[in-house]
């Protein structure tokens, strides 16, 4: 039960120092780090949910592969966007990316 | 209580990264601190007796960080932070809401009642285990993930291409 609740905890604030990251940072670049470290806590907790709870159901395991799969998604799409908004207009920070707005 | 102590030991080296990724300067190092971020939640992993994600993940992030290192040295304004920007905003408000975040989670890790905790499972049953889920129960959803892949790649190349005629 201690490894469990270890797990969760490291998870959980894993979730808020990413949610801060995500919600203070100004480039782009580091907006999708925040979100990776989110990602990172959700994946420990569903493996800690696997091991310790269910490790007779194989679709936690399933679950945690296909959370890695979106990080893989959101960093190749991320930086694709990345690399448009460079080439139009010299910059990726998010500050001045007000002309996106309808 | 082994086990406890390797998953809190690579716990603490995770969220201490991570930590690191929006408190230094240097672009560079922040990339690094969050493979290591990453690298120590495949640790956790492998602490939890979940071999193959531990492995994987390891070798995937060591991969996925390298890549964004470059990104990060060619798209930020101050990537060696010599010129000590600030690259934050609505700083109060983010770390609110990533405190009443964690706390929330914190709740429910603590008050939630999780019921008896399973015996352990052994790397070759588990092997097998997830290569028949994968391969009989979840094949439709691992399929869609491959296609959401190839779809995504076709996407993102589509966005970052050269358009003629613009330059």
């Amino acid at each position: 039960m201690i490894t469990l609740i270890v797990a969760l905890v490291v998870g959980a604030i894993l979730f808020g120092i990413g949610l801060y990251g995500a919600l203070s940072q100004t480039n782009l670049v580091m907006i999708m780090m925040g979100v990776e470290v989110i990602l990172g806590g959700a994946m420990v907790n569903l493996v800690a949910f696997w091991r310790f709870l269910h490790p007779e159901v194989y679709s936690g395991q399933m679950f945690v592969l296909i959370v890695m799969t979106v990080m893989a998604l959101e960093m190749a799409v991320g930086f694709g966007v990345a690399t448009g908004r460079f080439r139009a207009k010299g910059s990726v920070e998010m500050e001045e990316a007000q002309d996106l707005k309808g | 209580m082994v086990q406890a102590v390797f998953t809190g030991f690579f716990g603490l080296a995770a969220i201490w990264f991570a930590v690191v990724v929006f408190r230094t300067s240097s672009m560079v190092r922040s990339a690094l601190a969050l493979l290591f971020s990453q690298a120590a939640i495949g640790g956790m992993f492998l602490a939890m007796q979940t071999e193959f994600l531990g492995v994987l993940q390891i070798m995937m992030m060591a991969t996925e960080m390298a890549i964004m290192a470059i990104f990060m040295v060619m798209y930020m304004m101050d990537p060696g932070g010599l010129g000590g920007m600030d690259m934050t905003h609505q700083k109060r408000a983010s770390q609110v809401a990533g405190a009443l975040g964690a706390l929330a989670a914190l709740a429910v890790a603590f008050f939630a009642g999780w019921g008896p905790i399973a015996p352990e499972v052994r790397p070759a049953e588990q092997v097998y285990g997830l290569g028949i889920e994968i391969m009989e129960r979840s094949m439709l959803i691992f399929e869609t993930a491959g296609v959401t892949i190839l779809t995504a790649m076709i996407a993102a190349t589509a966005i970052a291409i050269k358009r003629r005629g613009k330059e």
